[in-house]
C-alpha cells in the first residue's frame, strides 16, 4: 500500500473517531415526546430524507433554483469523490466506463462548486453571512473534486487525489464541513418535529384529528 | 466627602459586577443546557442565504441582518466559541465570538426585535434546520441575562403574582361572565342559557385568553353561543383561566412550566375530560404541545383548540349555520403557532366554508402563510413596535390582494397586530376571531 493510500485510512479513522465522539457530546439527550402525537414522527423524518429534498418542495430550493441544484449536483459529487477516494485505496485501476462516469460527475461538482464559490463572494447578503472557513472548505472540497476528476484521465495525479482527499477528511470534523454528519441528525429533529405536529408530509383535509 | 465620592465608584462597581453576572450566566446556559436538537441546527447550517425570503422580516427591510440565518449567526458564533475545538483554537476562521456585552446586544436585537420564532424559515431551509429554535435557545440565553423586553417581563411578573398577564381579580372575572351570561340568555332566547363557572367534573374546561375579559367580550358570548348550540358540558373557571404564557416568549422554561402547570393543576382539580384552549395561537401550542414536556408527564385529559372543536360541532351537524350572515368576501390569517407549528390546518377553513358566503384564501396559505409580524411576544416588546408594524407590510399585502373585507383569524394575538396594520396600511378590513364569525352565522331558536 502506498503512503498517499495509508494517509487516507489514517485520516478516515481520525475523521470516523472525531464524528463520533462530537455526535455523543452534541447536547443535552431530548427526552421521548410526551405530547399526544397528531401525525407521525417517522414519516416526517422519511419526509425529510425524500421529498423534502425535491426542488418545488420548499422556497429556498423553489426561488432559488439554481442555486440548489448546483448545491445538490455538487454534494452528489462529494459523495461519489469520497467512494472513489476510498476505493482508490482498495482498487488501484477502476474500470475505464466508472471512471469516465465518475470523472465527469467530479468535474461537473468542481464547476459547481466553483460557481457557488463565486456567488458567495459577489453577492453582498450572502458576503455579510461568510467567514474565512466558509472559502476554506470549499476551496478544499472543490480542489479535491477537481483532482479526482484529473485522475480519471490522468492516473498518475492519483497521490495528489489521495493527499488533498486526506486532508478534507482530517478537516471534516473541525470546520463548516461538519455539515456531512449533522445534517443527517438535524433533518431527523426537523421531520420528527414537524411529523409529529401533521405538517408534514403535506397535511390532508381532515376534521377533528388528534392523538 | 469620601462617601460622597465613593457613591458613583459603587454605582460603577455594581454595574461592572451585574454586566459579569449577566455574561456567566448566559455562557452557563449555551454551556450547560444546550440540547442536542439545537446543537445539530448550529452544527449544519451552511450559511447558504437560501432562507432570506422566506421571512417576512426580510422581505419587509431587505436587510442583511434580517436574513434567519444572520439571525441565527449570533447564537452560532458564540456555540462556535465555546462548544468547538476549532473556535476555541483558531477563533478568527469560524467567525467564532467571545459573549460580551456587544454579543449579547446584538442577539437581544436580532432575537426580540427581528424574528417571530413563526418558524417559515425552518420549514423551507434547505438543509433541513429550524433557524428559529436557534434563535429561541438565543433567547433562553438573554432571559437566563436578564434581557429580555420590559413588556414580556412584565406580563410574566403579571401572571405569575395574580394568576393572569392583565392582573384581572376573580371578582371582575365572575362580574363580567354574570353580565355576558344575561345578554347570552336574551340574544339566544333560552332562560336557561349559561355560561358555567368553576363546574365540577363538566366535560370540557373553556380556558380564556385574558383580552377576551378585558378588551373582547364579545369572544367569549360568541364561545358560549357555540356551546349553548351545540348542547356541550362544558364550564369556565374563574381563576388560572389565562391561556397566554409570555414566558414561553422569553424561552423561560423555567416562568413558562409554572404557568402552565397551573392551568393543568385546574383542569385537574375540576376533573374534566377535555380542555378546549380560545382562539389563542400560542396558548395552544403551550398547552397542546410544551407543557407535558416541560411538566415531564403526560396530561390526564385532551387538549384542542376551539377551532378544532367547532369543526367538529359543524361536521356532526350539531351547529346550524346561515353563510348567508356573513354576506362579505372573508379571508382567513393562519396563526404560525396554531398552525406551522401546531398542526391545526384545515379545520378554519371547514367553518369558514360553512359559515360564510364568500371565503377567499391568501396567497400563500396554510402552514405557508406568512406571519402578521406581531408574534414571538412582539406586541409587548414596545422598542420594537416601529419594526413589527413594518414586518407586518408583507401580511398586509396578502389581505390587499385578496380583497376581502373581513379577516378572520383564530388568534388575539394575531388580531391586535392585524387591526393595527389594517389602520395603519389603510386597508379597511374587519378583523374577527373564527368563533365571532360561527356565532353571527347561527341560526337559533325558531329562526
Amino acid at each position: 500500500m502506498t503512503l498517499p493510500s495509508l494517509f487516507v485510512l489514517a485520516a478516515l479513522l481520525v475523521s470516523v473517531v472525531a464524528f463520533v465522539a462530537q455526535r455523543a457530546r452534541l447536547g443535552v439527550a431530548v427526552p421521548p415526546a410526551l405530547a399526544p402525537p397528531r401525525g407521525s414522527a417517522s414519516a416526517g423524518v422519511r419526509y425529510a430524507f425524500t421529498t423534502a429534498f425535491a426542488p418545488w418542495a420548499k422556497d429556498s430550493a423553489r426561488n432559488h433554483l439554481a442555486s440548489y441544484l448546483a448545491g445538490i449536483v455538487y454534494h452528489l459529487a462529494v459523495f461519489v469523490m469520497f467512494v472513489i477516494l476510498l476505493a482508490s485505496v482498495l482498487v488501484p485501476v477502476l474500470p475505464r466506463g466508472i471512471a469516465r462516469a465518475g470523472g465527469a460527475l467530479l468535474a461537473v461538482g468542481a464547476l459547481c462548486g466553483l460557481a457557488l464559490l463565486v456567488k458567495r463572494t459577489v453577492d453582498p447578503a450572502l458576503r455579510s453571512l461568510t467567514v474565512p472557513d466558509d472559502l476554506l472548505a470549499n476551496v478544499l472540497v472543490t480542489g479535491t473534486l477537481a483532482a479526482g476528476a484529473a485522475v480519471m484521465v490522468a492516473p498518475t495525479a492519483l497521490p495528489v487525489f489521495q493527499l488533498i482527499g486526506g486532508v478534507v477528511l482530517l478537516y471534516a470534523p473541525l470546520g463548516k464541513l461538519r455539515h456531512m454528519l449533522f445534517l443527517f441528525t438535524s433533518r431527523r429533529f426537523w421531520g420528527e418535529f414537524y411529523g409529529r405536529r401533521g405538517v408534514r408530509p403535506a397535511p390532508r383535509p381532515l376534521v377533528g384529528r388528534d392523538g | 466627602m469620601a462617601g460622597a465620592a465613593s457613591a458613583p465608584r459603587r454605582a460603577r462597581w455594581l454595574g461592572v459586577m451585574a454586566e459579569a453576572l449577566a455574561l456567566a450566566r448566559a455562557l452557563a446556559v449555551l454551556q450547560e443546557h444546550l440540547d442536542e436538537g439545537t446543537a445539530a441546527y448550529l452544527s449544519a447550517c451552511v450559511r447558504c442565504g437560501l432562507c432570506a425570503d422566506s421571512c417576512h422580516v426580510f422581505l419587509a427591510d431587505r436587510k442583511a441582518d434580517s436574513i434567519p440565518a444572520h439571525k441565527a449567526e449570533r447564537v452560532a458564533r458564540l456555540f462556535r466559541r465555546y462548544r468547538t475545538l476549532l473556535g476555541r483554537m483558531a477563533p478568527w476562521l469560524v467567525g467564532a465570538q467571545t459573549l460580551d456585552e456587544d454579543a449579547l446586544h446584538g442577539l437581544a436585537t436580532a432575537a426580540f426585535g427581528r424574528c417571530t420564532q413563526c418558524g417559515r424559515c425552518a420549514l423551507n431551509c434547505s438543509v433541513g434546520l429550524d433557524p428559529g429554535a436557534i434563535i429561541g435557545f438565543g433567547r433562553t440565553m438573554l432571559s437566563a441575562a436578564g434581557m429580555v423586553p420590559k413588556g414580556i417581563l412584565a406580563n410574566i411578573d403579571s401572571a405569575l403574582a395574580s394568576g393572569n398577564t392583565m392582573a384581572i381579580s376573580q371578582q371582575d372575572v365572575l362580574e363580567t361572565l354574570a353580565w355576558l351570561e344575561e345578554d347570552l340568555r336574551d340574544t339566544v332566547g333560552d332562560p336557561a342559557a349559561a355560561l358555567p363557572v368553576d363546574r365540577q367534573s363538566a366535560r370540557v374546561l373553556y380556558l380564556l385568553n385574558p383580552r377576551e375579559v378585558k378588551f373582547f367580550p364579545l369572544s367569549i358570548s360568541a364561545a358560549g353561543m357555540i356551546f349553548h348550540a351545540a348542547r356541550e358540558d362544558w364550564t369556565l373557571t374563574s381563576t388560572d383561566f389565562d391561556i397566554t404564557n409570555y414566558g414561553f416568549f422569553a424561552a423561560d422554561v423555567a416562568a413558562a412550566r409554572e404557568l402552565a402547570g397551573r392551568l393543568v393543576r385546574r383542569a385537574e382539580e375540576l376533573g374534566v375530560e377535555e380542555l378546549v384552549v380560545a382562539e389563542c395561537g400560542h396558548g395552544y401550542r403551550v398547552l397542546r404541545w410544551e407543557a407535558p414536556e416541560w411538566l415531564g408527564r403526560r396530561l390526564p385529559f385532551r387538549v384542542r383548540s376551539f377551532v378544532e372543536v367547532m369543526a367538529d360541532y359543524i361536521t356532526a351537524g350539531k351547529l346550524r349555520l346561515d353563510p348567508g350572515k356573513n354576506p362579505q368576501p372573508v379571508t382567513l390569517h393562519d396563526p404560525c403557532n396554531l398552525v406551522r407549528n401546531g398542526g391545526v390546518i384545515e379545520e378554519q377553513r371547514v367553518i369558514l366554508r360553512h359559515a360564510v358566503a364568500s371565503f377567499v384564501e391568501m396567497t400563500p396559505n396554510r402552514e405557508h402563510n406568512y406571519c402578521c409580524g406581531g408574534g414571538g411576544g412582539m406586541l409587548a416588546a414596545s422598542e420594537h413596535a416601529a419594526a413589527r408594524v413594518e414586518a407586518g407590510r408583507i401580511k398586509a399585502e396578502q389581505i390587499r390582494a385578496s380583497g376581502a373585507k373581513v379577516v378572520a383569524s383564530p388568534c388575539h394575538n394575531c388580531i391586535d397586530q392585524l387591526m393595527e396594520l389594517s389602520r395603519h396600511y389603510r386597508l379597511e378590513v374587519e378583523v374577527k376571531t373564527i368563533g365571532e364569525i360561527v356565532a353571527d352565522a347561527l341560526i337559533v331558536g325558531h329562526q
